[in-house]
């Protein structure tokens, strides 16, 4: 069988096996785009997994002001959780310690959908009595005095049960330099794609884990198979020349756009060819009988 | 199928109560039918038959030509379609609606929108009083949907309005916003006297300060007012032709009661 190969890189014939997960989206503004930015980052600071943050969240893409409702510039940010419930507890707090607190920020509803999750609704109590709802064009925002003025915050958002999370790229090469430069060029790719994050630091993760460990009450652990310092001690996955393996992480809010990301994703990592030391394109699945969504890597680039 | 047009024919010799020319209840009645319907309020019977002329069949939108002060209870308790008057409108234009559109070429007299809950009303010319505000055995006023005035608007605007948006001018008389319990109220053009008298929640916004202030409302100073853009927008995207940025001095009152609404005095 002949391997599949773009621009000398192999793609390797496996797929990314990703989770239901429930999402939302929220639309950050401020005064100026670098401080929508700043209310965007910190709300999204720490959320890379839900092994231990609780969400996995990230910007989606920068707004300009006249795609938002005060016509001010904007941040869109996606948050991911496993349970509505859960969703629910990250948004309040996330929106509220790092939102609310950011100077000139307001934060909008960015999803419409016939579930919704509360916004305003809960936060609209930091007010102590002094906050007024206002209900404009069918909406309902609630004005909150601070000590810059208003915090404006749309009273609920909408909420998504047919989030994908944990769509995902392996990228080995020859030299940590040539993986990390490549899959810089994918997280940026991806960036373009609507409807999805890339929530670990700059949008890699290098430490992929697999289920479970051989410690008592630790649920993930190293990813041996893909360690190149292991690859003579475990069952590896690696070739020997290989020297590095970073993993992108894809949450989208629907199926197809996950897939569109990988397909982004996958033509930037390959963009340089294999000269540069990328050698293969994998993903991470468990075997196929735990998560739902199996995105095989033939099946995108076709 | 050409929207159904009543045409006042006749000067009527008492005053009408036109409740029953609504859309849903007119649907699915002949000319015949319609003719018939009772619209006097006097001892003397006079039915629609007796004052207007018909033409057209499509009830869903509504047209009434000539009408005129006498002509009460224009579109009370529309639910959904349109009634376009081409005159004036009595007492009670789209009082207790909760859907659809109502629109007047001419003036409307007292409590036009009065306890109102949903829909738009969109009148060209003036309001007389109670525009938006209680009627007459009820405790609130206006609870929802929009109330846009082109002209002058009559003593007590919007009073104990609970919900919606009043938009004005014109200017208005005096007691503006009287005894609001919330919602908002948009005023282009000069108040008259003791505009927010008894103002718990809600905004009463005006472009030009108030001559007579009413001394149980507290500045705040001149400041920025975020949620004022979101408002300019929605006006526009719904054609109300309005600018007011986003600066305005803050009121607040009426200190006399709750104290929790504002007087916003656009810059």
């Amino acid at each position: 069988m002949s391997k599949l190969k773009l621009k000398g890189v192999e793609i390797v014939e496996t797929f990314a096996e990703a989770f239901p997960m429930v999402g939302t989206r929220v639309i950050t503004t401020a005064p100026t785009l670098e401080w929508a930015l700043i209310a965007a980052r910190t709300m999204t600071g720490f959320a890379t997994s839900v092994i231990a943050c609780g969400a996995e969240a990230g910007i989606e893409r920068e707004l300009k002001p006249e795609e938002t409702l005060d016509g001010r510039p904007g941040v869109a940010v996606l948050l991911f959780a496993m349970e509505t419930e859960k969703l629910q507890r990250q948004l309040r707090n996330r929106v509220g310690q790092c939102v609310l607190t950011s100077p000139g920020s307001a934060c909008f509803a960015g999803l419409e959908g016939e579930k919704k999750l509360k916004l305003g609704a809960s936060l609209r109590f930091f007010g102590d009595g002094w906050q007024m709802s206002k209900i404009i064009g069918g909406r309902r925002f609630w004005r909150i005095p601070v000590m810059d003025g208003e915090f404006l915050c749309e009273e609920k958002t909408g909420l998504t049960k047919k989030a994908v999370g944990g769509g995902n790229l392996l990228v080995l090469g020859r030299s940590h330099a040539a993986v990390l430069a490549a899959c810089e060029r994918a997280v940026k790719a991806i960036g373009e794609v609507r409807e999805v994050i890339t929530p670990f630091p700059g949008g890699i993760a290098r430490s992929g884990s697999k289920v479970g460990s051989k410690y008592k009450g630790q649920i993930a652990s190293t990813n041996d198979a893909y360690c190149p310092t292991l690859k003579g001690a475990v069952n590896t996955a690696l070739p020997l020349d290989i020297e590095a393996v970073m993993e992108i992480v894809i949450d989208g809010l629907t199926a197809p756009s996950i897939a569109e990301a990988m397909r982004a994703g996958i033509y930037a990592i390959v963009e340089g060819g294999a000269k540069q030391g990328v050698t293969h394109v994998s993903a991470g699945n468990y075997g196929g009988n735990l998560g739902p969504h199996h995105f095989h890597l033939k099946e995108i680039i076709a | 199928m050409s929207a159904l047009t009543l045409k006042l024919a006749t000067r009527p010799n008492q005053r009408l109560d036109l409740s029953s020319l609504i859309p849903w209840r007119l649907a699915g009645l002949t000319p015949k039918e319609i003719e018939t319907l009772p619209v006097g309020t006097t001892r003397e019977p006079v039915t629609v038959g007796d004052l207007f002329k018909l033409k057209g069949t499509d009830a869903a939108t509504l047209r009434l030509v000539g009408t005129d002060a006498s002509c009460d209870r224009i579109g009370q308790r529309l639910t959904e379609g349109e009634i376009h008057i081409e005159g004036d409108a009595g007492a009670y234009l789209g009082a207790f609606m909760r859907g659809g559109g109502i629109t007047l070429s001419g003036s409307a007299a007292p409590y036009a929108g009065a306890a109102m809950a949903g829909g738009s009303i969109e009148i060209e010319g003036d309001v007389g009083e109670r525009a938006g505000g209680i009627a007459v055995g009820e405790t609130v006023g206006m609870r929802g949907g929009r109330l846009s005035i082109g002209g002058k608007a009559g003593p007590m605007l919007g009073e104990r309005m609970r919900r919606g948006l009043i938009i004005v001018s014109g200017g208005a008389g005096d007691y503006a916003g009287a005894r609001m319990i919330a919602g908002t109220i948009l005023i282009k053009g000069r108040v008259g006297r003791w505009a927010g008298y008894g103002l718990r929640r809600g905004s009463l916004i005006l472009s030009e300060a108030p001559k007579d202030l009413l001394s149980t409302f507290n500045d705040c100073g001149t400041l920025d007012f975020n949620w004022l853009r979101l408002l300019e927008r929605q006006l526009h995207a719904t054609g109300a032709q309005v600018k007011f940025g986003v600066r305005a001095r803050r009121l607040m009152g009426d200190m006399a009661t709750v104290g929790k609404g504002e007087m916003l005095i656009l810059d």
